[in-house]
């Protein structure tokens, strides 16, 4: 079959050297990762205008937020079923407005000059989120495991503008680092995961009973193949969870510690912990539940996967963001 | 019961078109200054806005399901196989028509395994039920997450001064390659020498801007049929 190539030579040989070139140069870190991040933004707000989330009453997303509130101490229950009843009575006004602040945020994160204003409003944004919308995580219900997402998807978008708010400087040790400090960075992962590791072993978490409840809701509307992982999770966890659970914390514990470590212990423990969250992801979180009807968000998996991420020691080479110097003339000419 | 916003619908159905019409004048500018370059990706996406525009608002569609299947085979076989050349030449690396293939396939099985309309409201207001054969769900997720992902990079590149379309020409690789040869070619599509609707259809923002809204649309309708 013959394929076209640019009808001008010229063009047709810059072209070719400019995907050539654009895949030799090394994209700086820190910015691949804001775009993952803007990825997953996008994602939220697309999954915020189904067609579920305009409809109103108990059976919409008000529904789903007056849930939220169940368990938790009074006077935080009563902010969360407050923010319902406004989605219970505008849910279309409502539902818009929440969409078009998540478009804003992806498509501010992608342009360099809205970056901040962009994840400014994220952490703003995800802090409502995690308070009105995940019942702060569950983390006052006791049910806050990481296997269901806790203590709250929403707390990890936060986590992440954070550590990856634009700044120059060098990625050494690693991403993380560059905007907060090695030091600094090093104290949020350690209390992000030894946080986690406490949420797997209180509350409901060491539960197999409880466990087993938790995926055997999701299985509801899955495709077959996923409903077939979630009885085989759900099993195991109603006979073996308590020891799952227990090991969960001690894996926790383990990869909140490796970052103290040589960089070759650290990818390890990173490698399992990016594993284990994928599986989880999908075992027990089910995606955030959007391959049935009603997510709003691909809960926590991808996230700890992004912020492990972030935290992957780099070598020296490999950390100087001056490898995007050419970007920068670029954009300095074209603006 | 799920209410579904028909305004919602015809918006999406609004923003496909235009897309698909930016596409169409930008062809038709090409054919007839015999311009060789990114004519095939305007084709497809002149085919998925409006087909997709179709899928949106009932009323909008037309021509049968098997014209379409056939459309979108034709095009997911014609960019594998331009993906094919593009590693021949460069080596092994993700080629940017590797997305489009992929945009072929996901309207491809959004033809095959059709949702019905309920009800069949000329509004467009639908509710969405899954046929007896349904598009595998985790197979649709990976196609959103492609879609969205590469909606982003476009972004990205178009921030940067570059059109992500590289066989269109890309600014940064260009000047990053050093080629004093190669500047002239690109301030001409960058900031391009013609006006008028010869001026529009050479805007790689505007070619960048309609990926982006038929990968987010696309993403959106995938996600619904889920």
């Amino acid at each position: 079959m013959e394929l076209p190539d640019s009808t001008a030579p010229l063009a047709a040989r810059a072209s070719r050297e400019s995907e050539c070139d654009a895949h030799r140069a090394p994209r700086d870190l820190q910015r691949a990762l804001l775009l993952i991040l803007a990825t997953l933004w996008l994602l939220d707000a697309v999954l915020q205008v189904q067609p579920s989330m305009f409809t109103p009453g108990p059976s919409g997303l008000s529904g789903m937020l007056n849930s939220s509130a169940s368990a938790n101490p009074g006077w935080i229950a009563h902010t969360i079923t407050w923010n319902a009843s406004i989605f219970y009575h505008h849910p279309v006004l409502a539902n818009t407005l929440c969409a078009v602040v998540q478009f804003s945020i992806a498509f501010g994160i992608v342009s360099k000059r809205t970056c901040k204003p962009a994840l400014a409003l994220s952490i703003a944004w995800a802090l409502g989120v995690w308070w009105f919308g995940e019942g702060l995580g569950a983390i006052f219900t006791g049910g806050a495991t990481p296997l269901r997402g806790g203590p709250g998807g929403a707390l990890f978008y936060v986590l992440l503008a954070v550590l990856l708010w634009p700044s120059e400087g060098s990625d050494q040790p690693f991403v993380a680092a560059r905007t907060v400090g090695p030091k600094a960075a090093r104290v949020i992962w350690i209390t992000a995961w030894a946080l986690m590791s406490l949420l797997t072993v209180v509350g409901s978490g060491r539960s197999p009973r409880a466990l087993h409840d938790l995926v055997a809701r999701m299985n509801s509307g899955q495709p077959g193949w996923l409903a077939a992982i979630d009885r085989h999770a759900a099993l195991l966890l109603l006979h073996d969870g308590t020891p799952l659970a227990v090991s969960l914390g001690v894996l926790c514990i383990v990869v909140a510690g490796a970052i103290l470590l040589p960089p070759t212990l650290t990818r390890v423990a990173l490698v399992l912990a990016i594993a284990v969250f994928a599986s989880i992801w999908v075992a027990t979180q089910n995606f955030g539940g959007i391959l049935a009807v009603g997510a709003t968000d691909p809960n926590s998996g991808p996230l700890v996967v992004v912020l492990a991420l972030t935290y992957w020691p780099l070598t020296a080479a490999r950390a100087t963001p001056n490898a995007t110097a050419p970007d920068s003339v670029v954009v300095a000419k074209v603006t | 019961m799920t209410m579904t916003p028909s305004w919602l619908y015809y918006l999406c159905a609004v923003l496909m078109l235009a897309a698909a019409a930016y596409c169409l004048i930008s062809l038709i500018v090409k054919a007839a200054t015999h311009r060789g370059s990114g004519w095939d990706i305007d084709i497809a996406h002149t085919f998925m806005g409006v087909s997709m525009a179709g899928m949106s608002v009932a009323q909008w569609a037309f021509g049968a399901r098997v014209m379409w299947e056939i459309i979108f085979a034709v095009l997911l076989t014609w960019f594998l196989a331009r993906t094919l050349q593009s590693v021949r030449h460069h080596g092994v690396h993700l080629s940017h028509f590797l997305v489009h293939a992929a945009m072929s396939l996901a309207m491809l099985l959004m033809f095959r395994f059709p949702v019905r309309v309920r009800g069949g409201s000329p509004t467009g207001s639908m509710s969405l039920s899954s046929a007896a054969s349904r598009l595998d769900p985790g197979l649709a997720f990976v196609l959103v997450l492609i879609f969205f992902a590469s909606a982003i990079l476009t972004l990205d590149s178009s921030a940067r001064g570059a059109s992500h379309h590289t066989p269109r020409g890309s600014t940064s690789a260009m000047s990053a390659s050093g080629r004093p040869g190669s500047a002239p070619i690109q301030s001409e599509r960058r900031f391009g020498r013609a006006g008028g609707v010869r001026g529009l259809a050479d805007a790689p923002r505007l070619e960048d801007a309609s990926h982006v809204l038929l990968c987010i649309l696309m993403g959106f309708l995938l996600i619904v049929m889920i």
